[in-house]
Formats: structure tokens, C-alpha cells, sequence
């Protein structure tokens, strides 16, 4: 999700420089960018196109595959298109080509293999929700395989060999050994930082600090990221080095990817736990339907694919009345019942669920502009709860 | 049933091999390449390690920082007047294309010969308001800068921190 993030908003921010950058006639010549490329098993799709109108086709579909590839949809084949298209603009142009290119298509074609859409993804969704369609009260174990397992293992060793090359190339380096690299980093024109130059120059201590724990960080990370104990603070240790990379260098890009690929150290037992602390903290919520319409059914089916946690219970209140909203309450609309003893109706019943329930966030912008979303949410919501009978059988017709 | 269990040894076999076919990949492909086993490994695999963008040194800022270097250039006028553009000044680390354009400096300044053509030509068009004469690619390398001097309010950019570079002068053939 991470990864298809960062590349769209990269790849769509390209788009104006699309052809100066990677056509044929633009700022650099192809015959100039590929003059040191012989080799065969260098390919890009850019290699093959001869009209500009197939760039910006090839760059539009790559792009719509990036944001499916964020949102988990149809992960199976979208992930190969996006990893062909990130070595096809990597190779299309090798001098533009820098370090987070490089990362992004290691991290990427290891996604390609592993069985990614299973979890937190559209695909997942999909497939929780014809779980559901056919009984709501069905709940879907977390997926797992050897095979994702082992596919993690291997982002993983990537990391670690990356931090690994990192940092023994930087010993073999004066600067790194003399202790001034942060220094002379910041006085390049690249990632001239007046800020921090005036922190540093007066503390210069700080300089070799900042050097000397940069190749600390990278030469442990590689042994003791494996380590139960030390995990936590490598990956914190990381995480942190990223940030300033991020924050003082302006590299946002690769920081950004990086820190995904740290996440592959992420235990699912602290993720779990995680999710547990989250849905303790939320508290129990009930949400009473009506059973015997369709669409009502097929809606909870929807809205409860995004229910990752298995936060929201739900009661059908025909085949098990609620003891707190009466049957005439639930002719009229959906309830939401909380343990402090509310009963929320309708549109506040799906408002109050949203920020609870981490797989819905994406709708918070729907129910939570002020004064609009109420406004137009409860005459739409009250609407669509009136005419349910209409509607389940409309859908019942067409099937 | 039988072979059911056999189809899964031979499934999880092949995960198995290719795991370690990949490490080997990835450690392969930033190590040095001096000895025989390394040159032989590396031959098998380069085609692989070529064909998915896997071939990488992971050297960041390694072994040396090193000191940088800017492209700028003169744009001279019909009237003799001449123009200094910094174009790095232009750009934003907040956008990619800063990223972008450093590596088209850098291709600039560092292969002169093979780009001060091409570059002199779009830059010519690019400022055809100024009806330029000819275009001068410059390069200035950047020296040591000291804490000392950051403190006395100077900048690693000030001439006295820099060496000037002429790359080419190209003629505007078009004005």
C-alpha cells in the first residue's frame, strides 16, 4: 500500500516531464541516455515506442495500476505491470536513476512473487465480502502461507543486505573515518541546509556523532534486527535515520521507501496486539439489521468486508430482537447500540462506526464535513431505509 | 494421496530453491567481484540480476561524500550582454523533478563532449526572448568549507570556495 502510494504520487508528478525526460526528442536524446547500453537483458517498454502518444498511454495505464496497486485491487497481475513499468522508466533513462529506483524495483519485484492482496487490500475486501454475502456472521481467518512467509524473509535479507553494503562502503571512505561526512553532506550544494549548518558548525561534536552513528546503525542493523530483543530499537534506530534523511536532506522519496521496506521487520504478534489495544480502546459495537432485506444484507456484507479487526458485532433483530431498540425502532432504520447503553439510528450509527473502524477511514471525509455531511447523510440515509423493500427487490429482479 | 504429499515436497522444494537462488542474488550483486567464485556466481546470474533492476552497490554517499558540483551557463545577447543562470536554483526538494534535474546536471558537467550540444541548443530555444548568440556551460566545483567559515556568514557557493569551469561554448545557431 505503502510502496503503490509513494510511487503514484512520484510517476503522477512526473507526468509534465513525461516526454522531456523520457521521450524520444526531449531533454536528453535516447541515443544519449542509452550510449553505454549494450547489454540485451537491459529492456524498457520506452525502448519499443516510436509516437509520443504511446508514452502517454503507456504512463497513464502505469499510473491507474499504481493507484490499484495502492488500493490491493486485482494485486495478482497489477503488481507485474507496476513493477515492469518502474525498470521501464529506470532503464528508459538510466542518468535519472538514483538510489530509490534502485530500491523500489528490489522491494517491488520480491512483492511480485509474494501473494500480496491478501490482507489490507480491495482483494481482500472482494473476498471477505462474498464470505459475508452468503452468511454475515462468517469471519475470515488472517491469511497465511509458507510461501508469504518465505517472501518476507527475503524483503527482509534485502534490507539487511542493503544496510549491510551501506555501511562497509562507507568504511572504506575518509570521510566516514575522519567523522565529517554529516558535514560535508550539508554543505554540498545538493543538501545545503543553512539550519543545521548553524546548529553544527558551532557543535562540531555533533557532526561526528551524527557520522559515526549513521555507520553504527548500518553495520548493526544487518546482525541484530534478527534478534527478538534488539529488533524493536534497529528498526527504531532505522526508522529515526530515514526520518533525518527525510527531514534534513529532502529526501522524502527514499526515506519514505525505505522505511516500507523496514516494515517487512514488523512482527504480526505486534501488529495483533496492536489491533487488540485499538479495538479494546474503541469498545464493543453492535449493529442491528434488518435480516430479511436484501439490500440491507448485501450493504452490512460491504461494510463489513472493511471490519479487519472484527470490531462491529451484529444482530439481526427478526431472528433475535434487541433488548435495548424496539422492532418498531428498526422498521424505520439500522441501530448501532454502544455498551454505555446509546442507540444510535441510521446515518449516526454509520458516522459514529467510521473513525472507529480503521478500514473505513477512507470515508471520513464523507461523514465528517461539517454541517454538509449531516445535511445531505440523513435525508440520503433516511431515503435509501424507506425504500429498502423497493430496492432489495429491484436487485432481487435483475438477478 | 501419495501424490499429493509428493507434489507438496516437490512445491516447497522449489520455494525453497529459489529463496536461496535470490539471496544469493542479492548478496551477489553489491559484493566486489575479485575473486574467481564471485566472476563465475556473478556470470550465471547477471542476466537475471540485469533483466529485474536487482544489480545495485548500495554505496550511498560511500566511500566518499565527495564535493559537489553546479551547472550554470551564460546565455550572450545580441548586444553583448550576458546573462548568468544558476538553474539549481530553480528547483524544489519537495518535487521530484530536483532529483531529476541534479542527474541532468550532472550528466552535463560530467560528460561535457557528450551533452554540451544537446543542452545548448534547448537552452538557446528556452531563452529565445533574450535572442541569445551563443550559450556558455559552465561548471563550478565546490571546495572545502569549514565550520569556521560557515560561522564568519560565508556560503560554500562564494567564490573563493569554488573553481570555475568553462565546458563549452556553443553558438545559437537559430537566433
Amino acid at each position: 500500500m505503502g510502496i503503490g502510494a509513494a510511487l503514484l504520487l512520484h510517476y503522477s508528478l512526473a507526468t509534465p516531464y513525461l516526454l522531456d525526460f523520457w521521450g524520444d526528442g526531449g531533454l536528453i536524446p535516447r541515443e544519449l541516455a542509452l550510449k553505454d547500453v549494450s547489454d540485451p537483458w537491459i529492456q524498457s517498454v520506452f525502448f519499443y515506442f516510436m509516437a509520443p502518444w504511446q508514452w502517454v498511454a503507456f504512463h497513464a495505464v502505469f499510473l491507474l495500476c499504481c493507484a490499484a496497486f495502492m488500493l490491493g485491487w486485482r494485486t495478482s497481475w497489477i503488481k507485474w505491470v507496476v513493477l515492469v513499468g518502474q525498470i521501464s522508466y529506470d532503464y528508459g533513462n538510466p542518468i535519472l536513476s538514483y538510489g530509490v529506483d534502485k530500491i523500489l524495483a528490489c522491494l517491488l519485484f520480491i512483492l511480485c512473487l509474494a501473494p500480496i492482496g491478501h490482507a489490507l487490500s480491495l482483494d481482500r475486501v472482494r473476498v471477505v465480502r462474498a464470505a459475508k454475502l452468503k452468511n454475515l456472521e462468517t469471519v475470515l481467518p488472517p491469511y497465511s502461507s509458507q510461501w508469504a512467509g518465505a517472501c518476507t524473509r527475503l524483503m527482509q535479507i534485502q534490507m539487511a543486505v542493503l544496510f549491510f553494503f551501506s555501511a562497509i562502503s562507507k568504511l572504506r571512505g575518509d570521510d566516514w573515518w575522519s567523522g565529517d561526512a554529516v558535514w560535508i553532506v550539508f554543505t554540498t550544494g545538493e543538501h545545503y541546509n543553512r539550519f543545521i549548518l548553524d546548529v553544527l558548525a558551532p557543535n562540531y561534536w555533533l557532526v561526528n556523532v551524527a557520522t559515526y552513528s549513521t555507520i553504527l546503525i548500518e553495520l548493526a542493523f544487518p546482525f541484530l534486527i534478527w534478534q527478538r530483543q534488539t529488533r524493536p530499537y534497529l528498526l527504531a534506530a532505522a526508522i529515526f535515520l530515514h526520518l533525518q534523511f527525510a527531514l534534513l536532506m529532502g529526501l522524502f522519496y527514499f526515506s519514505f521507501v525505505m522505511i516500507m521496506g523496514q516494515m517487512s521487520f514488523v512482527r504480526p504478534e505486534w501488529l495483533a496486539r496492536l489491533g487488540s489495544a485499538w479495538k479494546q480502546r474503541m469498545g464493543e459495537m453492535e449493529m442491528i439489521y434488518d435480516g430479511k432485506c436484501g439490500f440491507c444484507v448485501r450493504s452490512m456484507a460491504s461494510f463489513l468486508a472493511f471490519d479487519g479487526l472484527g470490531q462491529i458485532k451484529i444482530r439481526d433483530f427478526r431472528a433475535n430482537p434487541s433488548p435495548v431498540v424496539s422492532d418498531a425502532q428498526m422498521e424505520k432504520a439500522l441501530y448501532l447500540t454502544l455498551p454505555d447503553g446509546r442507540a444510535l439510528p441510521g446515518f449516526e450509527a454509520y458516522r459514529y462506526v467510521v473513525p472507529r473502524v480503521p478500514g473505513l477511514w477512507w470515508q471520513v471525509p464523507f461523514f465528517y464535513v461539517p454541517v454538509l455531511s449531516r445535511l445531505f447523510g440523513h435525508p440520503i440515509y433516511n431515503w435509501i431505509a424507506a425504500n429498502r423493500s423497493r430496492l432489495s427487490s429491484k436487485r432481487t429482479a435483475s438477478a | 494421496m501419495i501424490r499429493t504429499q509428493w507434489r507438496d515436497r516437490l512445491i516447497y522444494l522449489a520455494m525453497s530453491g529459489f529463496v536461496a537462488w535470490h539471496t544469493l542474488a542479492m548478496v551477489l550483486a553489491p559484493a566486489p567481484d575479485n575473486s574467481v567464485i564471485a566472476q563465475s556466481l556473478r556470470g550465471l546470474m547477471q542476466p537475471y540480476l540485469t533483466l529485474f533492476r536487482l544489480d545495485n552497490l548500495w554505496d550511498f554517499f560511500a566511500p566518499t561524500v565527495g564535493k559537489g558540483s553546479q551547472f550554470r551557463y551564460i546565455i550572450e545577447d545580441a548586444d553583448g550582454l550576458r546573462h548568468t543562470f544558476v538553474p539549481a536554483e530553480d528547483l524544489s526538494w519537495f518535487h521530484p523533478s530536483y532529483f531529476w534535474f541534479r542527474s541532468l546536471y550532472y550528466a552535463i558537467v560530467d560528460d561535457p563532449e557528450l551533452y554540451a550540444d544537446s543542452t545548448a541548443a534547448l537552452l538557446c530555444r528556452k531563452h529565445a526572448s533574450l535572442h541569445p548568440v551563443a550559450v556558455t556551460l559552465l561548471r563550478y566545483d565546490e571546495g572545502d568549507f569549514s565550520p569556521e567559515d560557515h560561522l564568519s556568514g560565508k556560503h560554500p557557493m562564494d567564490p573563493e570556495f569554488v573553481t570555475v569551469n568553462t565546458l563549452k561554448r556553443v553558438e545559437c545557431t537559430d537566433s
